[in-house]
C-alpha cells in the first residue's frame, strides 16, 4: 500500500514507517500539517495516517478538508489524548479509524490492513463463506459442514466481523469497538471468553480449525490454503 | 481624626457650659441683689432717707457677702461699706481693674437705685463667678487634655493591637508558605472580623492540606505501583542481556517486557482518563441514553467471563430506563463495577444487576455475595490506587473504582458502597429524565 504518514514527532514517525515498510508498505512522511494536506490531495494514496496535533494545521481539520473535497481515501487518525470527545470528533470529521498512542505494532498493522482492504461492500452480498463455514446474512443463519450452528445475536455479529476481515488479524480493541461498541480497555479476558465460546460452536468437531489466536496481537479467521 | 473630633465636641460643650453657667450666676447675683434692695426698702418702712440709712448701717455690720452704699443727693456716702460713686440707675459690673471707680469696686456687680433723697447701691463680689469660670475653664482644659490623651493613647493601643493581629496573620502565613502547612492562624475569643478572616483562612488551609496529602499519597502510590513492574522488567532485561542466555529466552523476555510495559501504560492512561473526566464540566454533549439496553450490553459482554468463573450474573431491569449522559462513559462505569464484582468474589458467587426508577432518580445497584469491603474502608476504596490488602494479589491497578466515581460525579450521580451481608452492594443513583 502507498501510505502518507503526517506526523510531527520524528521518532514516532520513524517507528511507524519502519513497521509499515517491514510489512511491505510504501510510506512517505510529512511533519507539517499544511504541507501534508497539500501532498495528500496532489498524489494518490491508499491510506493516510494523520496525527491529531500538527504544526500549522491539525489532523481533524485535514480530514475535514479532504472529505469536503470529496476525497474518500481511508484515513487513520492518531492521538495521544484518547478522551471520548476526541474519538467522536475525529470520526465525525470523516476519519475511518482512530488509534490512541501508545499503541502496539500489531494494533497498528491490523488496523492498517483492515482499512487498506476495506472493500466496497456490495449490497447484493448475502452469503459469506470460508471453507465449509457459511453465513447467510439475510436469515442470519450459520452452517458448518452443512450442519446448522445456533448463535446468539452478538456472537453472530462477532463471526460476521471476523468473516469480513478474514485472513487478517483483528485485535481485541477492534473487536470491542466494532462488535460491542466498547471504546475503552476492559479486562482483556472478556474478549477471549467470547472468542472461545464462538470457537467451541464453530470449530469443535470440525476440521480444519478456522478461528486462530495470534499471540500478542489478536485473532484471525483463516482457512488453510 | 478621633482626637480632633473629640476636641471639637469638647470645645462646643465647653462654650455651652461656660456661657450658661456665667449667665446663670449673673442672674443669681442680680436676683439676690434686687431682693436685698427690696428688703432694705421694706425694712426702712416709709422709705425715708433716715430709715434706709439705718437699715443699711444695720446690714453692713453683719458681713453677709453683700456690699452696700447709700449716698445723699450731694454724692456723699452716708452709710454702707463702699465709697461713693456716681449714682446710676440699674445693674452695673466692674471688672477686676475697677475702670476708674474706687478700688473697692473691682470685681463687683450690683444694682443702683436712684432714690428721691439719694442713691442706694447693693453689690456682690463677682470673684465667685470668676472662680467658677476659672474652675470651668480649668476643669475643661484638664478634661480636654485627658480625653485627647486617652483618645490618642487608645487609638494607638487599638490600632496597635489590630496591627499586631494583622502582623500575626501575615507572619503565620509566611511560615505556612515557607514550610509548615500544618500551622494555623490564631483565633481569639473576640469573634470579630479578623477572627472571621482567620477562620476562613484556616478552613482554606485545611482544604489545601487535604489536597496536598492526597497528592502526596497519589504520588507515593504511583511511584510504588510503578516501581514493582519496572523492577521486574529491569531484572528480566538484565537476565536476557547475559551472553549465555539462549536466543529463545530473549524473545520470551521481550514479549513479557512488552506485557509489563503495557500494564504500566495502562496505569498511566487510567490516571489520565480519571484526570480528564474530573476536569470536565457536566457536558453539553450528553444525550438521552437507553440505560436498560446499555446495561444489557455490558452484562452480555461479561456473561461468558462470569460463567467461566462459575459466577451467576443476574439482571433485573425494567423494559425501559432513560438517563442523560455519555454512553461510552456510563458503559465504562458499569463495566468497571461488574468487573470488580466478578473479580473479587469467590468462585460460584452471584452478581446481580438491578435497576429501577425511583421518582426522578434512576437507581442502579450491582450486588455480589463475595467478601465485601469492611465499613471503615468503603470510602477509601474510591481513592486512587487504594486496594484492600486481601486484593493486593489479584489483577487490577486500583483505579477502577476511582474512575467509576469520577464518571458518576460527572453525571451528577452518587456512588455508594454498602454491605450486602454478605458481599458488597454498589449503588449508582443517576438523575432520570422527567
Amino acid at each position: 500500500m502507498k501510505i502518507l504518514l503526517i506526523e510531527d514527532d520524528a521518532e514516532t514517525a520513524y517507528y511507524i514507517s519502519q513497521g509499515l515498510t517491514g510489512d511491505g508498505h510504501h510510506v512517505d512522511m510529512e511533519a507539517n500539517g499544511a504541507v501534508g494536506l497539500r501532498r495528500a490531495v496532489t498524489d494518490a494514496w491508499d491510506l493516510l495516517i494523520i496525527d491529531r496535533m500538527l504544526p500549522q494545521l491539525d489532523g481533524v481539520s485535514i480530514v475535514h478538508t479532504l472529505r469536503q473535497r470529496a476525497l474518500t481515501m481511508p484515513v487513520l487518525l492518531l492521538t495521544t489524548l484518547g478522551g471520548v470527545d476526541d474519538r467522536v470528533d475525529g470520526l465525525n470529521a470523516g476519519a475511518d479509524d482512530y488509534l490512541v498512542k501508545p499503541f502496539s505494532f500489531a494494533e497498528l498493522l491490523a488496523r492498517v490492513a483492515a482499512l487498506g482492504r476495506r472493500p466496497p461492500r456490495l449490497a447484493v452480498e448475502t452469503t459469506l463463506a470460508i471453507a465449509d463455514l457459511e453465513i447467510n446474512l439475510l436469515d442470519r443463519s450459520v452452517t458448518r459442514g452443512g450442519a446448522a450452528v445456533d448463535l446468539p445475536p452478538r456472537e453472530f455479529r462477532l463471526l460476521v466481523y471476523l468473516m469480513n476481515n478474514r485472513d487478517q488479524i483483528v485485535t481485541r480493541s477492534m473487536l470491542l469497538g466494532n462488535v460491542w461498541d466498547v471504546h475503552f480497555d476492559p479486562n482483556t479476558t472478556v474478549v477471549e471468553t467470547h472468542i472461545s465460546r464462538l470457537r467451541s460452536k464453530i470449530d469443535r468437531g470440525h476440521s480444519p480449525a478456522l478461528i486462530h489466536t495470534v499471540r500478542g496481537s489478536g485473532y484471525t479467521l483463516r482457512a488453510p490454503p | 481624626m478621633y482626637a480632633t473630633l473629640t476636641c471639637v465636641s469638647f470645645g462646643i460643650l465647653f462654650v455651652v457650659v461656660f456661657l450658661s453657667t456665667t449667665r446663670f450666676m449673673r442672674h443669681q447675683i442680680d436676683d439676690s441683689v434686687s431682693s436685698e434692695i427690696e428688703e432694705i426698702l421694706a425694712a426702712s418702712g416709709d422709705r425715708l432717707f433716715q430709715g434706709i440709712c439705718g437699715a443699711v448701717d444695720g446690714l453692713s455690720k453683719h458681713p453677709s457677702g453683700f456690699l452696700y452704699l447709700l449716698e445723699n443727693t450731694q454724692g456723699v456716702a452716708k452709710a454702707g461699706n463702699l465709697p461713693a460713686i456716681d449714682p446710676q440707675q440699674g445693674i452695673r459690673e466692674w471688672g477686676t481693674t475697677g475702670h476708674g471707680a474706687p478700688a473697692e469696686y473691682a470685681g463687683l456687680r450690683g444694682r443702683g437705685l436712684v432714690l428721691p433723697a439719694g442713691f442706694l447701691f447693693v453689690g456682690w463680689r463677682t470673684h465667685q463667678l470668676l472662680e467658677m469660670q476659672e474652675m470651668i475653664i480649668g476643669s475643661f482644659a484638664w478634661g480636654l487634655a485627658a480625653s485627647i490623651g486617652l483618645a490618642v493613647a487608645g487609638g494607638f493601643i487599638m490600632s496597635g493591637r489590630l496591627m499586631r493581629r494583622i502582623e500575626t496573620v501575615s507572619t503565620t502565613s509566611r511560615t505556612i508558605v515557607g514550610d509548615d502547612l500544618e500551622q494555623r492562624l490564631p483565633v481569639t475569643r473576640a469573634d470579630d472580623e479578623i477572627d472571621h478572616l482567620a477562620v476562613s483562612i484556616n478552613a482554606m488551609l485545611d482544604r489545601i492540606a487535604d489536597l496536598m496529602r492526597d497528592l502526596r499519597q497519589v504520588t507515593t502510590d504511583i511511584a510504588h505501583d510503578l516501581r514493582t513492574p519496572l523492577t521486574r522488567l529491569r531484572q528480566r532485561l538484565e537476565l536476557a542481556k547475559r551472553a549465555e542466555a539462549p536466543a529463545s529466552a530473549a524473545a520470551a523476555t521481550f514479549e513479557s517486557a512488552v506485557v509489563e510495559i503495557d500494564s504500566i501504560l495502562g496505569i498511566f492512561s487510567a490516571l489520565l482518563r480519571i484526570a480528564q473526566i474530573e476536569s470536565r464540566s457536566r457536558s453539553a454533549g450528553f444525550k438521552v441514553i437507553e440505560l436498560t439496553a446499555l446495561l444489557d450490553t455490558v452484562a452480555e459482554l461479561y456473561r461468558p467471563m462470569a460463567e467461566e468463573k462459575g459466577h451467576l450474573l443476574i439482571e433485573t431491569l425494567p423494559s425501559s430506563l432513560r438517563v442523560l449522559g455519555e454512553s461510552e462513559l456510563l458503559m465504562q462505569l458499569f463495566a468497571n463495577l461488574i468487573e470488580n464484582a466478578l473479580r473479587h468474589s469467590p468462585r460460584g458467587s452471584t452478581v446481580e444487576i438491578e435497576a429501577r426508577q425511583i421518582h426522578e432518580r434512576v437507581n442502579v445497584s450491582i450486588t455480589d455475595n463475595g467478601r465485601g469491603i469492611p465499613a471503615d474502608q468503603r470510602m477509601k476504596v474510591l481513592q486512587r490506587f487504594y486496594r484492600l490488602e486481601v486484593s493486593r494479589t489479584t489483577a487490577g491497578n486500583g483505579l477502577g473504582l476511582s474512575l467509576a466515581n469520577a464518571i458518576a460525579k460527572l453525571h451528577d450521580a452518587t456512588l455508594e458502597l454498602s454491605d450486602a451481608a454478605p458481599g458488597l452492594c454498589v449503588t449508582i443513583e443517576l438523575p432520570g429524565i422527567a
